[in-house]
């Protein structure tokens, strides 16, 4: 409390200091706030004298332009007078009513009244003019008063009148063009796809009618007006390819060739067209799509060019309505329907005429000697190739696409059918090798036939045939497969191509990715097919004589001793004769099937060989050398199957190999030296089960010994 | 890449199995056949993709390229713009951790260029029949256009739907024509649906069906393909494991790959 009291008189002071800051600060700050306000006042004042020098400099121009179009017109200064027009146009329009309110606005109005009238006279002057130069095809003139119409305003009229001067130029020439067409000698070079070039020339000159007037446009119109003219211009378009399509539909008999098409193709009982005679039209009609597509791609990337200027600054919306509307044109003008409908029928003719080149083909198939094919693959593929190629030549995805699609189908169906129904007949096994090896099979022959009340030695010579026919199919079949696949990866770089030139739309490569893909899956139908074609020759062909050649194994003892071992190995008894067997037998097929299919079918043998020896085996019984000598035996078969295929024998032979160890052991026990922890690097094929098996075919050995055996 | 599990979850447990209609369902299996399960379950991740091809057919004017831009862009557009020749959509999707593909191809219902369209029939797994509730006459045409799409495959190796559009135009008429509908669905041996594009409604149900089905048919192909491989090589008794009865619920495979994938 006494501290309180003690600072009592210093609380005063700085009271009153206070007080008086505060004083000077509401001072400071009315100051502030009054300088401020001055500062605003003056500011706005400012700002109210340019307004009023820049109405002034309006007044003054709205004055001259009044004054300066009256002059530019009377001396028929039509550019100047536009300027004037173009002035005044510009200017603000509260301006105008401005003045109207001034002292002066009488005046004002009725000059204003004057200007206002030679707006509209100098619009109807031009335009006049315009029509007049349009008429009298004076393209100076022409251009002279098309640069004035944006001045006044009229853009959009302007380009209309301009494109229709253009529009007529593109039509004069197209007639003529198709008179010249009429007129065409029919054996000119150029008479076959004459309508693609009449088409071509059009194309041409609306190109050469863009690249021209284009800078023009963009000079006097600003960019992004393009597409304006264009449109125009593709009006004119449609109509004279309406002119070209009616002509060439009449001319080429097109509608008529594809009814036609499709009769013979929904009833095979009506008379048929000749696929030849539909070639050179085919080829014509691609090649009017291949110039459309051209030429549509040609004013895509101009307008899209165009449009990227002039809306390089335009909100999205605006940017994707211009982008619509261009899509609207390229797809929906009567020039893409036209050619649509007349790539439909075309897809229709091709895939006819791919199908009945194939049926002929197929039906004028013959073989050479000395070749593993005949000549239906080559020519079916040339026949695809040709078709899809001509396809793909018209520059539509959706062209080729379709026409992959009747390829796969044409191939997956009608002719893997023809070289499955030749599989079918199989491959004549037994008679003509038992001809061969012996009179009792030949008596049997002779026998049947006979009763039959015939004997035709051609029935051999036809058997020979048919077994060729079912070599051959099986290389066609495997050349078929590579075929696809081949025909595919050309495609693929051919559609990149096409795809990296701008053609096809968003989905094109989605589109092509699937059909090819559909395809290549065909390739692998072929593949199912060659390998079923394969081992029915093993188990027809190869089968029936393996099995009773090994079967001689059984005849031959394998409880020998030292004096028939010997003379084994002087006279072999039976491995020496099978392989000379197997080596005949296999020559035919060597000779007469692609290495591919050849080791294929030496690999089912082996097989073949391994499983029916095991078998034959299990039915024998050793002694020592008996083990011993199937050892011999066995390395000699392998040697020999070694050297005639590619595949590892060793492994399809690991469990023959492993009985031959078996039965060339001393005593039971031996086998425990392999067995187990013994084994080594060496993995059993054989289960105990099988084991104990195996040394029970030796007799030598005691039972009691293989059952005591742990493994 | 709608490999987006959540919407996958959402749709295959409460729609993708679920029929529009008792009357006309292709089949009434709650979930995935047992062995699809037990394969999907081994072989996620390691599978390569699978692919299915959609045809969708019908006259002009019904609604097929709306009906796909609903499903596949998720917008409808008041204009009609005709399609010319083929227009094509893939839809991926990942289904109990296999990828998988939708491919529609959306044909133009237009005669004159049924030439160019009728060349993408062959090899569909699925063909979609459209017509439209409000025009009758576009119903009795679906007999015709399924014809000719089946004439471009092979026998019995495609699920048929009959969809009916334009539901939210929804009338008395509407609903007569849509008992029609189920009658012809049966004949068909079709599987009907009725969907909205506009609003669209059934839409996305209506597609989940489509991709659920194709998908076990695929999936079905590969392990018969397999299968008949290992067959042959004598491994034997496979072919009872096709109807051994199934203790794992379909959900419960989902959460499994929930919990893998976050
Ligand atoms: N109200 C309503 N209108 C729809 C519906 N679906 C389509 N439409 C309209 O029907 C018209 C035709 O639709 P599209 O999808 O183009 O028909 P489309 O079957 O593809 O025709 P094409 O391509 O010529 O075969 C368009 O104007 C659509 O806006 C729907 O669900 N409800
Ligand atoms: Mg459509």
């Amino acid at each position: 409390m006494v501290a309180l009291q003690r600072m009592g008189p210093n609380l005063q002071l700085i009271e009153g200091d206070a007080q008086q800051l505060a004083g000077m600060i509401a001072f400071t700050c009315s100051l502030a706030e009054n300088v401020s306000s001055k500062v605003r006042q003056l500011d706005l004042a400012k700002n109210r004298l340019y307004q009023a020098i820049q109405r002034a400099d309006d007044i003054l121009d709205l004055k001259f332009c009044m004054d300066g179009v009256q002059t530019a017109l009377r001396g028929e200064d039509y550019e100047q007078a536009a300027a004037h027009i173009h002035r005044y146009l510009s200017l603000d329009k509260s301006v105008i009513e401005l003045s109207r309110q001034g002292k002066e606005g009488g005046i004002i109005d009725a000059n204003l009244k004057l200007l206002q009238e030679s707006e509209q006279r100098l619009k109807a002057i031009v335009t006049e003019k315009f029509d007049t130069a349009m008429k009298q095809g004076d393209l100076p003139q022409v251009e002279r008063f098309f640069k004035i119409f944006p001045l006044l305003g009229l853009h959009e009229e302007g380009l209309s009148k301009f494109s229709e001067y253009l529009c007529k130029q593109v039509a004069k020439k197209a007639e003529e063009n198709l008179q010249l067409v009429m007129g065409t000698d029919m054996s000119d070079r150029r008479a076959a796809v004459i309508f693609a070039d009449t088409l071509t020339l059009l194309f041409e000159g609306i190109a050469r009618v863009v690249e021209t007037h284009q800078p023009i446009v963009e000079t006097y119109y600003g960019p992004g007006r393009l597409y304006t003219l264009i449109k125009h211009l593709q009006g004119e378009c449609d109509q004279q390819v309406e002119k070209v399509v009616e002509k060439f539909v009449k001319e080429r008999d097109y509608h008529r060739q594809f009814q036609q098409v499709q009769n013979s193709m929904m009833r095979s009982s009506a008379e048929k067209i000749e696929p030849r005679e539909l070639d050179p039209i085919l080829t014509e009609v691609t090649l009017m799509n291949a110039r459309s597509e051209l030429y549509l791609r040609f004013i895509k990337r101009r307008i899209t060019a165009d449009f990227e200027v002039g809306d390089s600054m335009a909100p999205e919306e605006v940017k994707q309505e211009h982008q619509k509307q261009l899509d609207k044109l390229l797809n929906n003008c009567l020039l893409s329907c036209t050619m649509q409908e007349l790539i439909g029928y075309y897809i229709t003719m091709e895939q006819y005429f791919m199908r009945e080149t194939v049926n002929k083909a197929v039906a004028m198939d013959s073989y050479e000697k000395g070749q593993l094919t005949s000549s239906m693959v080559d020519d079916v593929f040339y026949i695809v190739k040709k078709c899809i190629g001509r396809a793909l030549s018209s520059s539509s995805i959706d062209c080729l696409c379709a026409m992959i699609n009747h390829s796969t189908t044409e191939l997956e169906s009608d002719f893997r059918e023809v070289l499955y129904n030749k599989l079918k007949q199989g491959f004549p096994a037994t008679t003509f090798q038992d001809f061969q090896r012996g009179v009792t099979s030949a008596v049997n022959i002779m026998h049947s036939s006979l009763q039959q009340g015939k004997f035709d030695t051609k029935g051999i010579e036809s058997t020979d045939e048919a077994k060729q026919s079912f070599l051959v199919t099986l290389n066609n079949v495997e050349v078929c497969s590579e075929n696809i696949m081949t025909l595919k990866k050309t495609l693929e770089s051919d559609c990149a191509k096409l795809l990296s030139q701008g053609f096809g739309g968003e989905q094109a490569q989605a589109k092509i990715e699937s059909c090819l893909s559909d395809m290549a899956a065909v390739s692998n139908k072929f593949r199912d097919l060659l390998q079923e074609g394969v081992s029915d020759l093993n188990n027809t062909a190869i089968k029936p004589q393996v099995k009773p050649w090994i079967n001689l194994f059984l005849s031959i003892s394998h409880s020998i001793e030292e004096e028939e071992f010997s003379e084994y190995e002087a006279n072999d008894p039976w491995v020496q004769q099978f392989i000379v067997h197997l080596e005949q037998q296999m020559t035919e097929f060597k000779a007469g099937l692609s290495p591919v299919i050849y080791d294929n079918l030496t690999g089912l043998m082996t097989s073949l060989i391994a499983t029916e020896l095991e078998k034959v085996l299990l039915k024998s019984s050793f002694n020592r050398l008996g083990g011993l000598q199937f050892d011999k035996e066995l390395r000699s078969l392998i040697a020999y199957l070694t050297t005639v295929t590619t595949w590892t024998i060793r492994d399809k032979f690991a469990r023959l190999s492993q009985i031959a160890t078996i039965l060339n052991l001393e005593r039971v026990t031996e086998i425990l030296d392999y067995w187990g922890p013994n084994s080594g690097p060496l993995t059993w094929r054989l289960t105990p089960a099988e084991v104990r098996r195996v040394l029970g075919l030796r007799k030598d050995f005691r039972d009691e010994d293989i059952k005591r055996l742990r493994l | 890449i709608r490999s987006m599990w959540s919407f996958w979850l959402k749709n295959l447990r409460q729609f993708s199995f679920s029929w529009y209609t008792p009357e006309a369902c292709l089949q009434f299996k709650e979930h995935f056949h047992a062995q699809v399960r037990t394969a999907c379950q081994q072989s996620a991740g390691t599978v390569g993709l699978k692919i299915s091809k959609v045809v969708v057919v019908g006259d002009l004017y019904v609604g097929k390229t709306s009906l796909i831009n609903r499903f596949c862009k998720d917008n409808f557009n008041r204009d009609y713009k005709a399609t010319i020749g083929v227009d094509f959509e893939i839809e991926r999707f990942e289904i109990v951790g296999i990828p998988y593909n939708l491919q529609i191809w959306d044909t133009a219902g237009q005669e004159k260029f049924k030439c160019i369209a009728s060349a993408y029939y062959r090899g569909a797994e699925v063909i979609i029949t459209v017509f439209d509730l409000a025009d009758i006459q576009t119903l009795d045409h679906t007999k015709q256009w399924l014809e000719d799409a089946l004439r471009e495959n092979e026998p019995d190796s495609s699920f048929i739907f009959l969809v009916g559009t334009k539901k939210d135009l929804s009338d008395a008429v509407c609903e007569r024509t849509e008992i029609d509908a189920i009658r012809f669905a049966n004949e068909m041996q079709a599987e009907y649906w009725s969907v909205s594009a506009k609003t669209g409604e059934n839409v996305n149900e209506f597609f989940s069906r489509v991709a659920a089905l194709a998908f076990e048919q695929s999936m079905i192909k590969e392990l018969e393909k397999t299968m008949g491989h290992m067959v042959q090589i004598g491994t034997g008794n496979l072919i009872s494991m096709l109807n051994f009865a199934s203790c794992v619920y379909f959900p419960h495979l989902c959460s499994q790959r929930l919990g893998r994938v976050f």
